[in-house]
């Protein structure tokens, strides 16, 4: 790395150290990632979703591989918010990147309740808001997909999350992302981020039976990306260009040259879900990529490519 | 093992900042060499990786049991004729995720001499860290597009390594009889096994039973002959540590004619005067209707047992949630699914509660 580069984004109102995470979900509460990278090199990390209650989550399998992806329907499954406090939120004290719990459930007052639970928290830096997970009966997509419930579960946990951040992560599975996008930032929220994943579906020929014991799954990995990249996009000219609203893009990220196509779509910051499960150590290859990248560019600051598609 | 204990090791959290940083991971991602890529016979192949430097030293550390997860994304395909008509439309499929893979053996290189024969060695030396290369040996069945590409490697072709990872067996104290029970694909960690309990622990008595639906469907080196009709055959791969072996077949092709469940009780009636099942514990691994099977058997006949199990994975190493595993949750009541309140019912992760388990433990 030759020349000085400012990897840092704001967001928000957070200075970032760089602009890469890990998304929620791929990389539990950090006590696993932390064996094959140094954890604190992130711009940011989100946990799992946290729901009011433990979950189990869905029978097996929970898992399939498709072409360049997977579906997974892993139904939420976690320890609880008081475990979470318990057991898991003393170490993420320890990460010096900026910290968000997403949170997930049934009912706007699940919701709610997580994040009042939560909103005292020091380490916390913000929350994201999953109304978009594909595998649970009640709640989930249901909220997503729906412009005036959007509005509403985002205000209620705007006004229950004190002066923690609000990010609002939507459902790619609509017919227009920036009507629910504009409705996540009419009920006040601080950033969005953007793509959970596609409902789909894999039948196993010879048994006639969908693989999944749910049945369906959620659509993640490089396959999703090209349409990732086009909604962020969308997002970004539709509704937030010229806010003070940031974009969390995400969406089948494997490389610096992936998270760098989103930056220039429009997103402030990047997560990077699946590839983790492949090589657990590729958000560190990535910010050395962009870096490297800037550098070969003549860019001085990354900040400098949010948006810059022409 | 104490009543209703699970097998520990993986349980403890591991500290959220290690206290000293290693020079490198301790799991990887390493890159093996591949040093041989032998067919056994019909789908089966025994695969030779060597590990040097940190890889080594992570891999000298294997337990019995404790899995790998293997990058097969960029290696090639056989050429079109060379792929079963069977397997021509998978064959097609793009990798993305690593795949799992359990150890058959593994051992310090021995560097063959004019005395011995590569592959021959009747006792590896034990391995210790720090020190040359390790030899680490996967067995596995070609059934779908990555294990196709592995087909394909030859020696010297690089192949990027997690691991190793999971719990592994254990010994309990007090045991002096090991029954080590291989279903289908389940032998490569019972093998592991049994080189390890030759090593660390030379007095156990031990003795081997491999089971599959036909004699084309056991992975083992010597295609089967007449003699394994004979009770007392011994399969290459456990006669090789001086374990006796025996093998039992659906259809009665090699060997005992039934499950291995049957022939575990044949063998049980047989030797039941000096049997003492206290001192006695069964190791499995294999199709989950034969652990079920073997599971109720070592109730009945108050044997411990601990089990290894499958499940899909798409990391390996405790990211996901994707290897739920259904247990027998512990005193006091564990998670609860979905909406169901208090349960006798959790669910562990295979990749990292595991894969080796209490069969008291699991909901079959
Ligand atoms: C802990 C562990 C240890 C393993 N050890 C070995 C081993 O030593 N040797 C060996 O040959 N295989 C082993 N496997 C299974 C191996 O991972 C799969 O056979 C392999 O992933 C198949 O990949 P593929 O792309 O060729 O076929 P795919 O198309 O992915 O799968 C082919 C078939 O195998 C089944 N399958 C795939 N993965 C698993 C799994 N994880 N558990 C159960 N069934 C599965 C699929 O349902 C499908 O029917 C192990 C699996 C686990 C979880
Ligand atoms: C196994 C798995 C579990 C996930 N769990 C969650 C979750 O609990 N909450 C959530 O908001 N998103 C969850 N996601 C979605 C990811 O955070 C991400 O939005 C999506 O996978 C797209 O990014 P990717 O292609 O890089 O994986 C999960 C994804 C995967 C693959
Ligand atoms: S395979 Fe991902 S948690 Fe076990």
């Amino acid at each position: 790395m030759e020349n000085q580069i400012d990897m840092s984004v704001e967001f928000a109102g957070l200075k970032l150290a760089n602009p890469v995470w890990t998304a929620s979900g791929t990389c539990g509460y950090a006590d696993e990632l932390g064996e094959f990278m140094d954890v604190s090199k992130l711009g940011g990390f989100i946990t799992k979703s946290v729901t009011i209650k433990p979950r189990q989550g869905n029978p097996t399998p929970r898992i399939v591989e498709t072409d360049n992806g997977m579906l997974n329907a892993i139904g939420l499954a976690n320890v609880g918010v008081d475990e979470f406090i318990a057991e898991k939120l003393p170490a993420l004290e320890k990460m010096s990147c900026a910290v968000f719990v997403n949170i997930a459930g049934e009912t706007i007052e699940d919701y709610v309740a997580v994040a009042q639970r939560l909103c005292e928290q020091k380490v916390i830096a913000g929350f994201e808001l999953n109304i978009s997970c594909p595998n649970v009966k009640q709640g989930g997509i249901t909220f997503g997909t729906q412009p005036a419930l959007v509005k509403e579960i985002t205000s209620a946990v705007k006004s229950a999350c004190g002066s923690k951040m609000l990010m609002v992560k939507l459902t790619p599975s609509v017919t227009d992302i920036a009507v629910t996008a504009k409705a996540a930032v009419e009920g006040g929220a601080d950033a969005l981020s953007l793509i959970n994943t596609f409902t789909a579906m894999v039948i196993d020929i010879e048994t006639r039976k969908p693989v999944l014991a749910n049945r369906t799954g959620g659509l993640s990995g490089p396959a999703i990306k090209p349409i990732a990249v086009y909604m962020v996009n969308k997002v970004f000219n539709e509704v937030t260009k010229g806010t003070q609203i940031p974009i969390l893009g995400m969406g089948g990220i494997r490389t610096a040259s992936d998270a760098i196509e989103f930056i220039l779509a429009g997103a402030t910051a990047v997560a990077v879900g699946t590839s983790n499960f492949v090589e657990p150590n590729c958000t560190v290859k990535i910010i050395d990529g962009i870096h490297k990248y800037c550098d070969n560019h003549g860019v001085v600051a990354v900040r400098d490519l949010i948006g810059k598609v022409e | 093992m104490t009543e209703g204990q699970p097998v520990q090791q993986a349980q403890t959290p591991a500290p959220a900042t290690p206290p000293i940083v290693p020079s490198y991971n301790p799991k990887g991602p390493f890159e093996a060499t591949v040093v041989f890529n032998k067919p056994l016979h019909q789908k089966f192949y025994r695969l030779g990786l060597q590990f040097a430097g940190p890889g080594a030293e992570a891999f000298a550390k294997t337990r019995p049991g404790q899995f790998a997860q293997f990058d097969l994304s960029n290696i090639a395909l056989p050429p079109a004729d060379a792929i079963p008509e069977e397997l021509k439309d998978e064959s097609a499929r793009q990798i993305l995720l690593r795949r799992p893979f359990s150890f058959a053996r593994v051992a310090k290189e021995v560097i063959p001499s004019a005395h011995s024969a590569p592959g021959q060695t009747a006792h590896p030396k034990p391995v210790s860290s720090g020190v040359g290369k390790i030899i680490a040996e996967v067995v596995y069945c070609v059934l779908g597009p990555a294990t196709l590409r592995m087909t394909t490697l030859v020696k010297g072709n690089p192949i990027n390594v997690i691991g190793p990872l999971g719990n592994g067996f254990t010994v309990p104290a007090g045991k002096k009889r090991a029954l080590l029970v291989a279903g289908g694909m389940g032998s490569p960690p019972l093998e592991h096994l049994a080189q390890v309990l030759t090593l660390e622990h030379p007095t156990m008595d031990a003795i081997a039973f491999a089971g599959a639906k036909t004699k084309e469907d056991l992975p083992f080196d010597r295609p089967l002959d007449n003699l394994s009709r004979e009770i007392g055959f011994w399969l290459k791969e456990f006669g090789r540590y001086s374990i006796s072996s025996f093998v039992a077949t659906d259809d009665g092709s090699a060997g005992f004619k039934g499950f291995v469940s049957a022939c575990i009780l044949d063998w049980l009636s047989q030797n039941a005067l000096s049997f003492n099942p206290a001192e006695a514990i069964i190791y499995a691994c294999g199709p989950r209707s034969m652990l079920t099977t073997i599971a109720k058997l070592a109730r009945d006949k108050k044997i411990d047992c601990q089990i290894s199990m499958e499940e899909m994975m798409a990391c390996g190493i405790g990211l996901c949630q994707s290897c739920a595993v259904k247990c027998v949750a512990p005193v006091g009541g564990g998670i609860p699914a979905g909406d169901k309140s208090p349960t006798a019912e959790t669910y562990k992760l295979c990749c990292k509660d595991g894969p080796v388990f209490d069969a008291k433990e699991i909901v079959f």
